[in-house]
């Protein structure tokens, strides 16, 4: 691939003028941060996304982009694997498999294709369950069963985006013992990561993107996690400045917030919460570290308010409170959520609208006798996106038009205005720029020296790990504790101890 | 772009979706042997020619408006309320019950206000039905109000071949008003078309300048989010619904009460359909209905004249709905309401993306 | 009991055929609420072509072309604009509603005439058998094409790769875009297939239950048919099994008001109506839809 550049928006390049080959045999990573047009060049690669110049060559064929899609993408020998899956959960696996089969005549012969899937399965040596629905399966499963049929179409350069992101440990060693052989056998792979770590471990050379542009194509035998880290971010990759921050033990008092035994149903058998019971005093952080798919989501939403729990109770400031949008924030709790689906951002609405969104009951600044004063909350909305430096800074814009790093300011400032005596942070900084997410951080940290409780929920472990005061892990709904001091092998064992599979 | 500017793009496009919509009837009525110029002309003359058409325009605009902002105020907040049809009916009949036979001696004081009340109520009451069910059992509203609409129908052809029966006995009609009943009026331009008229703005205020307006603009754009700010988008659209159906009850009280004096079958031409084409031109804005509203009131104003003189059926009006309904909602940027979709929208969504 | 049974099938023929057609749509993951439309033009069109032609069977390729036209029509707003499926909808049975009742008024000025029909003929075997024979095997072609078809769906959706794809698009656009399949022609060939038999289930209206047009004929059968194909949970089987229900409650409500029960008109007319609410009420929570239902796929936005 030669100088591609792709523009979903105009004047926002995602891609500029990159750069990127591929040579048979070789694992190659594609690393960079989020945001730095990973997933949008292999999209490009596998006829998504049209670029809007650039070159592609496969096998010393120059490609037309005009009729370039997803099926002559297969023919060239191209398969991804996206970081969302793209089985259909209510069909079987064997028909996932025949569906989307260029060669294979009208009609449809289940048990004929059931023998093709399990001889191709055994080819590659993966073990998938055929007869069930995708549905039923698990994450690792799904992930084997869509590698498995990209192999099965015939693809000789496989792109794998994030696959780590949803496994255990122990299922990415296992994926990365079949990406080995895979490789051996004459395959490449396209490896899509942010995690450092990984590239070091599975990769035999690596392309770093940055913003949109190539920095640097290395061999991984060549370079070292600081020169890889540096190419990533631009500068050293320096641990958050954990200096000046009161020790623990000033963290003190009767705990502000606690969940007793807290259970509720979960979109999967994994995610299902178990009778999770926690303690947070003010003045301290606690991280709970997990990998996604373990119960994060549904914790977050009981703590929000929006997702009922079963059983146990939860209590702010020593008072139970009846788990409900409303009651939990009259309480004191503010949530903070950096993910697009929780976030509670509306667009649509603009910035002013977006900022009184959870005031609507009783924030009488706003909202008085039932009217809503539309001139107090623009005002109030200037203020902040002065103050917090958010661009735009009209108040009347919709906020959809936001860049994620400035409405996540947004979010920032409405859930911290009124001093919350509790906050429940969830990934805080997702798809935030550096700049972006030393700013959240720092705001949380300010919370914390003002005697706030918060708990930190995240999936990134090194946010966990440079934040909290004490680190907790949330494995298969359950809470296991994380002795002081662990490092990240040891903390990624006890992620494990407890499989998602 | 700025709302100013936004608003005049939608007024842009509603205009082109009118004289499209025109057109094409031309043409078609001239493919299919009649005559387009009569035709047309006599359109404008039975709406807009002199005190008599003005006076039918107005007369159909009125229930178009009430039952417009109903569907109006519903779709805003993801409520697909087709049911405004059946509303009106059943709001007609409550108010025919109450003039007839439950308080049919009772001071215009008590009756005139019981009347329009009970109006209001019936057409609340079916709504509620769609809404008990859409809540409680999951039934797509679209399909439930629908058959409520045939329902309704039905249970007024009840009423008037049985219980609300004139006294005569003769025909399928209630007994006239008693004029306690009956909605003050100058000439013929009752107090409905006030009542109505102040009611759009009065909808425009609930929605942009108070709590609950806010919180149902919210629900209707994203439903999840608001469940964050601890609004109830089942609640909302449950009032929604009802608030739609009262709207439409109400205007089939004033029809029955300011138009015709009694109540039989086939009150309402498809009022409670032409409503979706008025709300949907008037993308939804309250104070839009109304010109939106007076537009389709004219055209059905107009279209007796021009089945009387060009011969041209009346059904020419459906047509132009279809068409309006079609061009307003298609060239429009209806999706900038959707996150994510519009243009700039986009630009955080491929961020995200771009992993 | 025999002609109860024989009225049913006979009855439920029309819905069986729009609701066939609406599955196939609601399968591809489009929801079409024109089917009412879609029928009344069928009907129109089937009858008027039928009567110019003295041949109730052009009549009846001709509702089938109408149909394919108004399904071409939604889909080039709903697929090709993006325009909201519901919207659309609406507009097609305004459109329909408007454009036959002018139609009709041009071409016979008031006064419509009869037209030829189909007839109910008896398959040469089994047609002759004792009990099954007049109930199952002695009817209009309608009835042996909605019946007949109600198979070739239910295999075509379960072991044909187009039926497969078809199910994909419906579940997860997203997913059959990135094994290549073309989800917008999937979409739009399901829109006029389905339209299509919308048409001919029209047809089955105005050319075999009468022998003429009336304006709105189809009196909510389209709408009816929706809730079919909720009830049938989206699986052919499902549906010809909702759809016999529907024409035995339609049989039972004309047996009554010839039985002179001494039940006002209107509460018949009523009947059908109430009948698919309560059908409603006790089956749309559990029925599980195709997951992308009414959700319109752009490749570019997620």
């Amino acid at each position: 691939m030669c100088g591609i550049t792709k523009a979903f928006v105009r004047d926002l390049p995602v891609l500029e003028s990159v750069d990127f080959d591929i040579a048979a045999g070789e694992i190659h990573s594609l690393l960079g941060e989020n945001g730095a047009g990973k997933s949008t060049l292999m999209n490009v690669l596998v006829g998504l996304v049209r670029p809007d110049a650039g070159t592609l060559v496969v096998a010393g064929e120059p490609v037309d982009f005009a009729t370039f899609g997803p099926a002559q993408a297969a023919r060239c020998g191209i398969g991804m694997v996206h970081q969302h899956s793209a089985l259909v959960p209510a069909m079987t696996v064997v028909e996932n498999f025949a569906f989307g089969d260029p060669d294979g005549g009208w009609l449809f012969r289940p048990a004929r294709r059931r023998s093709a899937v399990q001889a191709l399965a055994e080819r590659f040596d993966f073990d998938v369950p055929l007869d069930r629905r995708v549905e039923d399966l698990s994450v690792g499963e799904r992930q084997r069963a869509e590698i498995l049929r990209v192999l099965g179409r015939g693809a000789r350069v496989l792109i794998l985006d994030e696959p780590t992101s949803v496994l255990t440990p122990g299922e990415a060693r296992r994926l990365f013992t079949s990406l080995r052989r895979l490789r051996d056998s004459g395959h490449s792979v396209v490896f899509i990561s942010h995690k450092l770590g990984e590239v070091e471990e599975i990769a035999d050379r690596v392309t770093v993107l940055r913003r949109g542009r190539t920095v640097g194509v290395l061999d991984v035998a060549e370079a070292d996690a600081p020169t890889l880290g540096r190419k990533m971010l631009g500068r050293d990759v320096a641990p958050l400045d954990r200096t000046g921050r009161p020790p623990v033990a000033a963290a003190s008092g009767p705990p502000l917030l606690q969940l007793n035994g807290l259970a509720a149903p979960g979109a999967t058998e994994a995610s299902r919460l178990r009778g999770l019971s926690l303690a947070v005093r003010a003045g301290e952080i606690v991280g709970v570290a997990g990998i996604d798919g373990n119960g994060q989501r549904e914790l977050e939403e009981v703590l929000a308010g929006v997702r009922a729990p079963s059983s146990g109770e939860l209590r702010i400031r020593g008072e139970a409170v009846t788990p409900g949008a409303r009651s939990l924030r009259a309480a004191g709790l503010a949530h903070l959520s950096g993910d697009r689906e929780t976030s509670g951002l509306i667009a649509g609405f603009s910035l002013a609208e977006n900022l009184i969104l959870k005031g609507s009951y009783d924030d009488r600044r706003f909202f008085r006798r039932g009217c809503l004063d539309l001139g107090a909350a623009r005002t109030a909305a200037r203020d902040v996106a002065a103050r917090y430096g958010v661009v735009p800074n009209d108040p009347d814009a919709d906020i959809a038009v936001l860049s994620g790093g400035n409405a996540q300011k947004l979010t920032v400032a409405r859930e911290l205005d009124g001093d919350p005596a509790v906050l429940v942070a969830v990934n805080p900084a997702r798809g935030l720029d550096v700049g972006a997410a030393r700013f959240v951080h720092e705001r949380l940290i300010e919370r914390r020296a003002a005697g706030a409780a918060i708990l930190l929920i995240s999936t990134e472990l090194d946010e966990v790990m440079a934040l909290s005061d004490r680190l907790v892990a949330l494995v298969r709904g359950t809470f296991v504790p994380i002795p002081a001091g662990a490092d990240r092998a040891e903390i990624g064992a006890i992620l494990l101890g407890g499989t998602v599979t | 772009m700025t709302v100013r500017d936004e608003r005049l793009v939608d007024v842009a496009r509603a205009s082109f979706a009118i004289v499209l919509a025109l057109v094409v009837v031309a043409a078609a009525l001239a493919l299919l042997g009649f005559e387009p110029g009569p035709a047309l002309a006599a359109l404008a003359r039975g709406s807009l020619g002199g005190t008599a058409a003005l006076t039918a325009t107005v007369l159909k605009t009125t229930p178009l408006l009430l039952t417009g902002l109903g569907v109006a105020l519903c779709f805003r907040c993801g409520v697909w309320n087709i049911g405004a049809e059946g509303q009106l009916l059943v709001g007609a009949l409550c108010a025919t019950a109450v003039a007839t036979r439950l308080l049919p001696d009772a001071p215009a004081v008590v009756l005139l206000p019981a009347v329009v009340l009970s109006g209001a109520l019936g057409g609340f009451a079916v709504a509620a039905v769609a809404g008990a069910l859409r809540a409680s059992r999951g039934v797509s509203e679209v399909i439930s109000t629908i058959l409520l609409n045939f329902v309704a129908i039905q249970l007024v052809a009840l009423a008037v071949h049985g219980p609300l029966q004139e006294a005569a006995g003769a025909y399928p009609k209630s007994d006239p008003f008693p004029v306690a009943a009956l909605l003050p009026a100058i000439g013929r331009w009752h107090l409905g078309i006030a009542v109505a008229a102040l009611l759009a703005v009065a909808t425009e205020v609930l929605l942009f300048r108070t709590a609950i307006g806010f919180r149902m603009r919210a629900v209707g754009l994203a439903p999840r989010a608001a469940r964050f700010a601890g609004i109830s988008p089942e609640r909302i659209g449950l009032a929604t619904l009802g608030l739609g159906g009262a709207f439409a009850g109400l205007a089939g009280a004033f029809e029955v009460a300011g138009v015709t004096g009694q109540l039989y079958e086939g009150i309402s031409p498809g009022h409670g359909y032409t409503a979706i084409a008025v709300a949907l031109l008037a993308k939804l804005h309250p104070l839009a209905v109304i010109p939106s509203a007076l537009f389709f009131g004219a055209l059905e104003a107009g279209a007796g004249a021009m089945q009387r003189e060009a011969g041209v059926p009346a059904s020419v009006t459906q047509v132009v709905q279809g068409i309006a309904i079609l061009v307003s909602a298609t060239f429009a940027v209806a999706a900038r309401r959707r996150p994510g979709a519009a243009a700039a929208g986009a630009a955080s969504a491929a961020a995200e993306e771009a992993t | 009991m025999e002609a109860l049974l024989e009225a049913a099938v006979r009855l439920a023929a029309p819905l069986l055929l729009a609701a066939l057609g609406e599955l196939i749509v609601e399968r591809a993951g489009v929801v079409n609420i024109g089917v009412e439309g879609t029928m009344l033009t069928g009907a129109f069109v089937g009858f008027a072509a039928a009567v110019a032609s003295d041949s109730a069977g052009l009549g009846v390729a001709a509702a089938a072309f109408a149909g394919c036209a108004v399904g071409v029509l939604f889909a080039f707003f709903a697929i090709a604009r993006g325009t909201d499926q519901i919207v659309v909808g609406m507009a097609v049975n305004l459109l329909a509603v408007g454009a036959t009742g002018l139609a009709a008024r041009a071409l016979y000025a008031g006064a419509t005439p009869s037209g030829p029909t189909l007839s109910s003929e008896p398959l040469p075997f089994a047609g002759d058998l004792p009990y099954l024979g007049p109930i199952l095997f002695s009817h209009t072609p309608f009835v042996y094409a909605a019946f007949g078809l109600a198979i070739a769906v239910g295999f075509a959706l379960t072991r044909t790769r187009a039926g497969l794809r078809l199910r994909a698009v419906g579940e997860v656009a997203r997913a059959a875009d990135a094994e290549g399949v073309p989800v917008a022609r999937v979409r739009v060939t399901a829109i006029v297939l389905g339209s299509c038999l919308a048409g001919v289930a029209g047809a089955a209206l105005s050319l075999a239950q009468s022998d003429t047009f009336t304006e709105s004929m189809t009196a909510g059968r389209g709408f009816i048919a929706l809730a079919v194909v909720i009830f049938g949970r989206w699986s052919a089987r499902g549906v010809v099994l909702a759809a016999l229900f529907f024409g035995l409650a339609n049989a039972l409500q004309f047996r009554a008001q010839a039985q002179g029960f001494e039940i006002p008109y209107p509460i018949f007319l009523m009947f059908p109506y109430l009948v698919t609410l309560t059908v409603l009420a006790f089956v749309a929570a559990r029925a599980r839809a195709p997951a992308d239902l009414g959700t319109p796929y752009n490749r570019e936005r997620l």
